[in-house]
């Protein structure tokens, strides 16, 4: 047997690649340039300010923004009165993300198997599709009565709006992903003796799930929307609630600490997202120009 | 083992009054028989195809294989195709081994056998790569690994060298003229090249388009073992000349 010259190199050479130092300088380069626009946009903030205030004492400078975060981070309670605003922001994070976490794994529950249903059975979609789609322009903020009518003023009418949110374009992605299987990959599992079960979970899900992950992305942007207004008006704990009440007692500081706070937590967020994508699709990274 | 026959088989798409693409087709393909079907595109050959692998249904007559009646694809017709059509997410291994570990066989069955095959296609040492980390004809070796460690009755493959470099295309004929020397299962081989229909098959069966027929049939004597080079043999060219004269004298 004759193998021709171009047969590439074994795998390993290919996934691993050797630490390189122009790379080095071009991700260092990226933070650079990540970080210059906010940066400019602090200082310019900072200099717009005079005694610490912007636009007439309607908004704080950055500094003050900056203090009062870390009063609010790590300050110890002292005296008789019990200020919400000294030490509990870990725990606000806390409560936040939790509830994001578990209203994003219930849409994922939800949204992922009913996806691959309606992408892969006509019955499915025929069924179940339009009242999806009636329902979706329904926005998360019109179903909070609902949820404080039957969940209360509680945790799980937080959970409730983020799976509602998050749900959509989980199972709209998820659908698409299982409509645009290849024919030829289905045909080969068939030919394989592959039962129509196999065929969902080994064939048709893996195939769906580039897709999966860009509504697993949106979705996640949706919840932690979903879980500010239902803390803001729902539930008493979390990002959402402080920054609503630190808006009520005059607290601006507070507000624009805990605004920079959400846009942290959901970065962070949807980078672990980016992450496990990264991992989970290593074979589609390899086709793809921009490696 | 591997019989196929098709008794007056049409195909017709897009309903009653849609396009014909195979007209009463009567065919058979004995016992271990390697069949090389040949046409220009658009004349049914892959159409007889899938409906032989049961991956489409016939709209008239009868196709039996081993006596019965094809409803459905399964691992007792393995299917090579074009563009191998392995599955991007799993490794060579994976791939290879997919057919048997649906299908429930122990795995201390079908790993030996697996391994022997990945060695027979010269790809033990790739065992762990994507199939975007392979060429063309790498990617096909595993196509047809995965369908030998199932050890099928009947191998259909549909063009599986035409994407394929000329060279790439030379080295896989060769291979797939020891294995099948090896095994000696029933092959139907759809090409629309002639060197590659004569060097492989013991019969070359011409097809002609709308409505898709096969007009000639032609049986291939050169003598076995063959290997690529008998493609420039005196006795080769014969062929291709008959074969080719055959062609001329059908509308395209």
């Amino acid at each position: 047997m004759t193998v021709s010259a171009s047969e590439p190199r074994p795998a390993s050479t290919l996934v691993r690649r050797r630490p390189d130092p122009a790379r080095l300088v071009g991700s260092l380069w990226r933070y650079a340039a990540a970080i210059l626009l906010p940066l400019a946009l602090v200082v310019l903030w900072q200099l717009a300010g005079r005694d610490g205030a912007v636009a007439g004492g309607a908004l704080p400078t950055p500094s003050r923004v900056w203090d009062a975060w870390k009063i609010w981070a790590f300050g110890t309670p002292t005296g008789m009165s019990l200020s919400p605003y000294v030490g509990t922001w870990a725990e606000s994070v806390l409560f936040s993300a939790q509830r994001v976490a578990k209203g994003f794994a219930l849409a994922i529950v939800v949204g992922v198997p009913l996806g691959i249903l309606i992408g892969w059975s006509k019955l499915a979609q025929a069924m179940v599709d339009p009242t999806i789609q009636w329902l979706r322009p329904v926005p998360i903020t019109a179903w909070l009565p609902i949820s404080i009518a039957i969940f209360g003023i509680a945790d799980f009418g937080a959970v409730f709006l983020i799976t509602i949110g998050a749900f959509y374009p989980i199972v709209i992605n998820t659908t698409q992903g299982a409509r645009d299987v290849e024919t030829n990959w289905i045909r080969a599992a068939q030919m394989m003796g592959a039962s129509r079960f196999d065929i969902l979970r080994r064939i048709v899900l893996p195939a769906a799930l580039p897709s999966i992950f860009t509504g697993l992305r949106i979705g996640l942007g949706i919840g932690w929307t979903a879980v500010i207004v239902s803390e803001m008006v729902a539930v008493k704990s979390g990002l959402g609630y402080v920054l609503w009440d630190a808006y009520y007692v005059g607290r601006m500081d507070i507000v624009i600490a805990d605004m920079v706070s959400i846009g942290l937590v959901g970065f962070l967020s949807d980078w672990l997202i980016v992450r496990l994508e990264m991992w989970v699709l290593r074979w589609r990274r390899l086709q793809s120009f921009n490696k | 083992m591997g019989m196929i026959s098709f008794k007056s088989v049409s195909k017709t798409y897009g309903g009653p009054a849609g396009v014909l693409a195979l007209d009463k087709v009567d065919f058979q393909i004995g016992e271990g028989e390697f069949v090389a079907l040949l046409g220009p595109s658009g004349c049914g050959k892959s159409t007889l195809l899938n409906l032989l692998a049961g991956f489409e249904p016939s709209s008239d007559g009868v196709l039996t294989f081993d006596g019965k009646t094809i409803s459905r694809p399964g691992p007792d017709r393995g299917v090579v195709f074009q563009e191998a059509a392995l599955l991007p997410w799993l490794t060579v291994w994976e791939n290879v081994v997919f057919g048997p570990k649906v299908q429930g066989v122990p795995k201390v069955e079908y790993e030996k056998k697996a391994r022997e095959i990945l060695e027979i296609v010269g790809l033990e040492k790739f065992h762990g790569a994507l199939p975007v980390q392979l060429s063309g004809g790498m990617r096909q070796r595993v196509g047809i690994a995965r369908v030998l460690v199932m050890e099928p009755r009947a191998l259909l493959m549909d063009e599986p060298f035409g994407a394929l470099d000329a060279q790439t295309r030379l080295s896989m004929q060769q291979l797939l003229l020891e294995v099948w020397q090896r095994l000696n299962t029933t092959v139907l081989f759809v090409t629309h090249d002639i060197d590659e229909a004569i060097l492989l098959a013991d019969r070359v069966c011409v097809m002609t388009a709308r409505p898709g027929r096969i007009t000639r049939d032609i049986p291939i004597t050169l003598p076995r073992p063959r290997s690529i080079d008998d493609l420039t043999t005196t006795e080769f060219i014969r062929f291709k000349a008959l074969i080719m004269a055959q062609m001329r004298g059908e509308p395209h």
